[in-house]
């Protein structure tokens, strides 16, 4: 037991281990029958499922209305980059800003709550912010979407990359969900993040210690507000089109069902695994049969009854039993020696 | 104000309907502390159900389907309001036992469970009756028009929202005046108590979720004729149901009804003056009460806040 723990190291080994594997997906993806695109599709939701499990998972607050935070990211892209600056960074950090307000807003009437009020609450302002995009024409392009949103290249001051093409922009997405990683890893493992899982084991007894709960869940909302936001840029950037399907009720729960697949409630990186899952099996399982949420969903109802904890869940009792098993073995093989 | 008087009506009507999809909701969240997002779909399932029912083709062995179909549209109407209600009760069934896994968890997981079977639920209605719309027979006497102060009414919507008051005033009488209800209402109150008691806690969840499933049924044919039948009318249903519950505070019979009223008339009205924007009414009127209103019009502290 020497060196630092992992949680207080800024980048950890299976950190570090994520991003060698990714980062030679594009040499085997066509290899194995997928395409570079759903490559960075994962990278995307899997920034936006991390921000969201900063809600669910290490809160315990349950947000059905997330959507509506990705979705504004998405809009506040390409609006940016239409009538602010066609820039890049500019661009993103409008997203994520606006992911930051939207989130900062809804967090002002929902902050005091808590569980299903909560989750309640969530769902009519995933609602409200759907409504709004579907109807202003003008604005957001209505149903048909907000198009022509372009892959702007990536200006570092001395080179300018240019990732018009999928391979390019997943190596871009993929250096993007490397800094979001490290953000909210040293987010949850920092002084903050203790205090927000005290407030998911008990919201009282964190109140009693003199912290200020409404405070905290606010700042929460709105931290992975701007998150979301910022992976509906990259979204937006990556599908160069903005729609406002992913704010709607159902698609809110995707990524509530893809965080939990994984096993975001134990796991921080449970989100990532369920979006790798979720987005892979829709491609094989949808290439086989259109009604591929039939048997998603049948599986989802599956491991909600008897794997609640998810796959990293499912993984560490494997594990630890496992441990048991052979550490019970040992003690048995000492015993007859000793006998 | 007599130019008004159209919207008003409407929003009353849509107000009933509304309250009909919200009861079989509310009864559950209220005694069991579960937020059912497959209400939604078992409200399509009755819809689709009743379709089948009413149709030229129903399921059934030659002889029987002979027999079934000699009785007249109105027979096999009436009849599809007691039979697909019964049917869809049986997923709900289902449903209820494999829930119980979830009891004395987060309900987080009964609210996860549900929304899988929603999921599974519309993917099984996409494969059995495909994606197109559909439209539900309504028999002659109710369906049609009239004219009125110089307007054309459509009959059925009046059928629609005497239909609606008649179950709601009969959800009233089961809540308030048998002992079923003073159990629902105590298991609501306290389930530890009330099992002390002697009361098989169980059986009633069972019962209670059954009882639900069967008013959202009921409510999706009584509504289908007006709203058309297709496999996404379940969320369009559920979401307002949602927000009425909030509104209206969970738990509170009288609070379900006078939101849903409130829901109606404001899109009702707000539709009068901006029609693309009436959906939104809905929405600003519950962020508008329940910032002041904490706990929705008649809410009462809930174990659920905890």
């Amino acid at each position: 037991m020497t060196g630092t723990p992992s949680t207080a190291r800024l980048i950890t080994p299976t950190m570090l281990g994520a991003w060698l594997l990714l980062a030679t997906v594009p040499l085997w993806i066509n290899a194995v029958g997928l395409y570079p695109y759903i490559g960075v599709e994962i990278l995307v939701w899997s920034i936006y499922a991390l921000a969201f499990n900063l809600v669910l998972g290490t809160s315990g607050l349950p947000s059905f209305g997330h959507g509506a935070l990705f979705g504004v990211g998405a809009y506040a892209f390409g609006l940016t980059q239409f009538n602010v600056a066609a820039n890049l960074w500019i661009c993103l950090l409008g997203a994520a800003l606006a992911g930051a307000v939207a989130a900062l807003i809804i967090g002002f009437f929902i902050s005091h709550r808590r569980g299903i009020y909560f989750a309640l609450m969530t769902i009519a302002f995933g609602q409200i912010f759907w409504t709004i995009s579907v109807k202003s024409h003008s604005i957001t392009g209505g149903e048909d979407g907000l198009l022509n949103i372009l892959r702007l290249p990536v200006d570092l001051g001395v080179v300018s990359f240019d990732i018009t093409d999928n391979t390019s922009l997943y190596y871009f997405v993929l250096a993007m969900f490397a800094v979001a990683t490290v953000l909210l890893w040293r987010l949850v493992n920092s002084p903050y993040g203790r205090i927000l899982a005290a407030i998911r084991q008990s919201e009282t007894r964190t109140a009693h210690l003199g912290y200020n709960v409404w405070l905290y869940k606010l700042s929460v909302i709105v931290i992975s507000g701007a998150f979301s936001g910022f992976a509906g840029g990259l979204f937006a950037m990556a599908q160069r089109s903005a729609f406002p399907d992913v704010m709607n009720l159902a698609q809110s729960g995707l990524v509530v069902m893809m965080t939990l697949v994984g096993g975001g409630l134990v796991s921080f990186w449970g989100p990532v695994i369920g979006v790798i899952v979720f987005l892979i099996s829709r491609d094989v399982i949808g290439a086989w049969t259109s009604a591929w949420m039939l048997y998603f969903g049948a599986m989802f109802v599956l491991l909600v009854l008897f794997r609640p904890e998810g796959i990293a869940g499912a993984y560490k009792l494997a594990l630890e039993r496992w441990k048991v098993r052979g550490a019970s073995s040992s003690a048995l093989g000492s015993a007859s020696r000793s006998g | 104000m007599f130019d008004l008087l159209p919207h008003l009506l409407n929003g009353l009507v849509l107000g009933l309907l509304l309250a009909l999809i919200a009861l079989g909701f509310m009864l559950i969240v209220g005694l069991m502390e579960q937020i059912n997002l497959a209400h939604g779909s078992l409200f399509a399932l009755g819809a689709y159900f009743a379709l089948v029912l009413t149709g030229p083709k129903p399921p059934l062995p030659d002889a029987l389907a002979a027999a079934w179909l000699q009785f007249p549209l109105g027979a096999r109407y009436a009849m599809a309001l007691v039979i697909a209600p019964c049917l869809a009760g049986i997923v709900g069934m289902a449903v209820e036992i494999c829930m119980r896994r979830t009891y004395g968890k987060d309900p987080l997981y009964g609210l996860l469970l549900t929304f899988g079977v929603a999921l599974v639920l519309e993917e099984v209605i996409r494969l059995a009756w495909g994606t197109r719309d559909h439209v539900l027979p309504v028999p002659q006497a109710m369906s049609g028009g009239f004219i009125f102060a110089d307007l054309i009414w459509s009959t059925y919507r009046f059928y629609a929202a005497a239909m609606a008051a008649a179950v709601i005033g009969i959800v009233w009488l089961v809540i308030e005046k048998t002992p079923y209800g003073a159990m629902i209402k105590a298991g609501a109150h306290d389930s530890e108590m009330v099992r002390a008691l002697g009361i098989n806690l169980s059986k009633l969840r069972l019962g209670v979720f059954v009882f639900g499933t069967m008013l959202a049924a009921l409510a999706g044919i009584i509504i289908a004729p007006i709203w058309g039948i297709r496999p996404h009318m379940g969320v369009d249903a559920v979401v307002p149901a949602f927000l009425i519950i909030v509104l209206g505070g969970i738990g509170s019979f009288w609070g379900a009804v006078a939101a849903s009223l409130l829901v109606g008339l404001a899109v009702g009205l707000s539709g009068a003056y901006a029609s693309e924007w009436s959906l939104l009414s809905m929405y600003l009127l519950l962020v508008a009460v329940v910032s002041i209103r904490a706990r929705g019009l008649f809410g009462k502290k809930s174990l659920l806040e905890a």
